[in-house]
């Protein structure tokens, strides 16, 4: 049987994808993306937790919950970008740039 | 059981009230949208709404506090309270963004949906009882907002804001959910009574607990603005249109404010290694977030944007409150936020007013205002007045209530900390002042849509100000009254 270790070890895994998707993707749908993953890494996390930690339907009801919630996150996200590449024609991440700053003096 | 989750929903009425008020907006919004005349109705329909829906939460003020749905939901004078403070919010925001140009005639109702739609959310979140509830509280939050923030089309900065709070909104809930989901492994429940008898058996320094912790506190840390997670904060709200700025600085934050002071007062009620970590951490976040959101403020040349940084200074303030909730500190965060909700509303209506002259919010803009717009200049002098914590006001009695409770309780570093940035913000909030009284304006430039509505609307923000300045003692024995619910 398959051990609680290696679920968090996948999950720990997808996190840190997710993490690293953020940070070095320049693209927004691609960052979506490494957002969508350490979603799932949560709702592995839960599901696992609900097995072998906690004898309760606690963690599968919240992962679907966090399936969800996912769908409407990415769904809003990608109708901003649609938005953003509306008016700036490019979906790159450095574009997003007009918002900083401005001191007086 | 079945029949006890029903009798449960006459606890809930003004969540309900709210609820039926966003999705008949819904429906007009459909069948009026593009008629001038009949969004008068519309605005009308969300007025009342909501004055129903606080009506109904100054009924729920007399019940004792209990939790409701097995336990999920939570209903007690703390969070009524709070709930009574973001629907006063909202009811603001509605007429700032019936005045304001920013947002397009044909989108004015879909506002209202979406304002009331953060509305419900943050009153799922002030009175969440367990895990779900907070994270679909902070969701239904969280997704709103962003088309909030985008929701001047055709806009390059509203969509570039959009994307910016989306992208970091979502990062942060995941890892807040990835904190969430090694708690429930960890205690072997995700309701908050099981998670608070968990922590109080802590004995020594628990590495995955307070990992875990901290995970978590990203997500609400991040929707109240406080000191790490506060980059976002400035540029959207220079992004966003502004009665949807006003509607940001007070909602969320309040909502969020509701729920890190009920995490902190319930989950770390015993003295342990835990609690030790958990309160250290909140009070160097409340001295920092007060220290670089002030600073930050300084030399700002966007007027929504020093407002963002002089709010994040607030939450700073606020966060006191929180290490002191078992104390004073309950009934100084109520009333700060009260009086910060009515401080905040007068000075986006007046910049508001600015942006729908000039079509941008740069300070050069205010010169002049007290003199060619006497009641609209003198109502954001005083917003100011109160805001940087001047005595007459009610500002003022809000940062003392805040700081006396933190000495009561023996946080003098943090009580030093927090006169020294009053000080400091007294420098931004006073160069504006004197922007608008002593500089001359440039020409006869008159406020289009500056009417006798906005007028009345304007002194009567003001008024409470003022009065709760002077006469605060009623407001506060009501607020000192206010009770938490625990398991």
């Amino acid at each position: 049987m398959i051990s609680l270790k290696a679920y968090l070890f996948v999950s720990m895994i997808l996190m840190v994808t997710g993490l690293v998707v953020m940070i070095s993707r320049k693209n927004i749908v691609a960052i979506l993306l490494g957002i969508e993953l350490i979603l799932n890494s949560a709702a592995l996390n839960f599901v696992a937790y609900s097995k072998y930690a906690a004898n309760n339907l606690d963690g599968h009801i919240f992962s679907l919950f966090i399936i969800v919630i996912a769908a409407a996150e990415a769904a809003v996200g990608l109708a901003i970008v649609i938005r953003f590449f509306q008016v700036k024609e490019t979906i790159h991440i450095d574009e997003a740039s007009e918002l900083r700053e401005e001191l007086t003096r | 059981m079945t029949i006890n989750l029903l009798t449960n929903l006459s606890f809930y009425i003004p969540e309900m009230i709210a609820i039926v008020t966003m999705c008949s907006l819904l429906f007009m919004e459909t069948a009026y949208a593009n008629n001038e005349r009949r969004r008068t109705f519309v605005y009308v329909t969300g007025f009342i709404g909501m004055l129903l829906c606080l009506f109904s939460l100054y009924k729920n003020l007399g019940i004792d506090s209990q939790g409701i749905f097995a336990n999920a939901v939570v209903i007690d004078s703390f969070s009524t309270m709070m709930k009574m403070t973001m629907v006063i919010g909202t009811l603001g925001t509605f007429y700032i963004s019936h005045k304001s140009i920013d947002i397009y005639d044909e989108l004015k109702s879909e506002y209202l949906i979406m304002a009331v739609g953060v509305l419900v959310g943050g009153m799922l979140l002030a009175s969440s009882n367990n895990m779900l509830t907070l994270y679909l509280g902070v969701e239904t939050l969280s997704i709103l907002s962003y088309v909030m923030t985008s929701l001047k089309r055709r806009d390059h900065l509203s969509s570039e804001a959009g994307i910016k709070y989306a992208l970091y909104g979502g990062v942060t809930a995941g890892i807040m959910l990835f904190g969430m989901s090694h708690l429930y492994g960890l205690f072997g429940s995700i309701q908050f009574p099981d998670i608070i008898a968990g922590i109080k058996a802590l004995e020594g320094f628990n590495i995955a607990v307070i990992l875990s912790l901290l995970m978590f506190f990203v997500g609400i840390g991040y929707k109240i603005a406080c000191f790490p997670f506060h980059m976002w904060s400035p540029d959207v709200y220079q992004g966003s249109p502004v009665p949807v700025t006003a509607f940001f600085s007070i909602v969320p934050k309040i909502a969020g404010i509701a729920v890190v002071a009920r995490v902190t007062y319930s989950f770390f009620g015993t003295e342990n290694m835990t609690t030790q970590v958990w309160n250290s951490m909140i009070a160097v976040i409340a001295a920092l977030t007060m220290t670089v959101g002030n600073l930050s403020a300084l030399n700002q040349k966007s007027v929504k944007r020093m407002l963002a940084f002089s709010s994040i200074g607030h939450v700073g303030l606020i966060l006191i409150g929180v290490l002191t909730f078992g104390g004073k500190g309950m009934s100084s965060i109520l009333f700060y936020t009260l009086i910060y909700t009515f401080m905040t509303l007068v000075a986006f209506f007046v910049t508001t007013m600015i942006v729908n002259r000039t079509g941008s919010d740069d300070a050069i803009y205010f010169r002049g205002l007290a003199k060619t717009h006497p009641i609209l200049g003198v109502s954001m002098l005083i917003a100011l007045f109160s805001l940087a914590g001047l005595p007459p006001f009610g500002g003022f009695i809000a940062k003392f209530n805040i700081i006396s409770s933190a000495v009561g309780q023996g946080l003098y570093t943090l009580s030093v900390i927090a006169a020294i940035n009053s000080v400091i913000s007294l420098v931004y909030y006073l160069k504006l002042a004197r922007t608008m009284v002593f500089d001359d304006a440039d020409g006869e430039a008159k406020i289009e849509s500056y009417s006798l509505a906005s007028r009345v609307y304007v002194i009567g923000m003001v008024i409470p100000i003022i009065f709760l300045g002077l006469f605060w003692n009623n407001i506060y024995h009501l607020y000192s009254s206010a009770k938490i619910y625990l398991n």
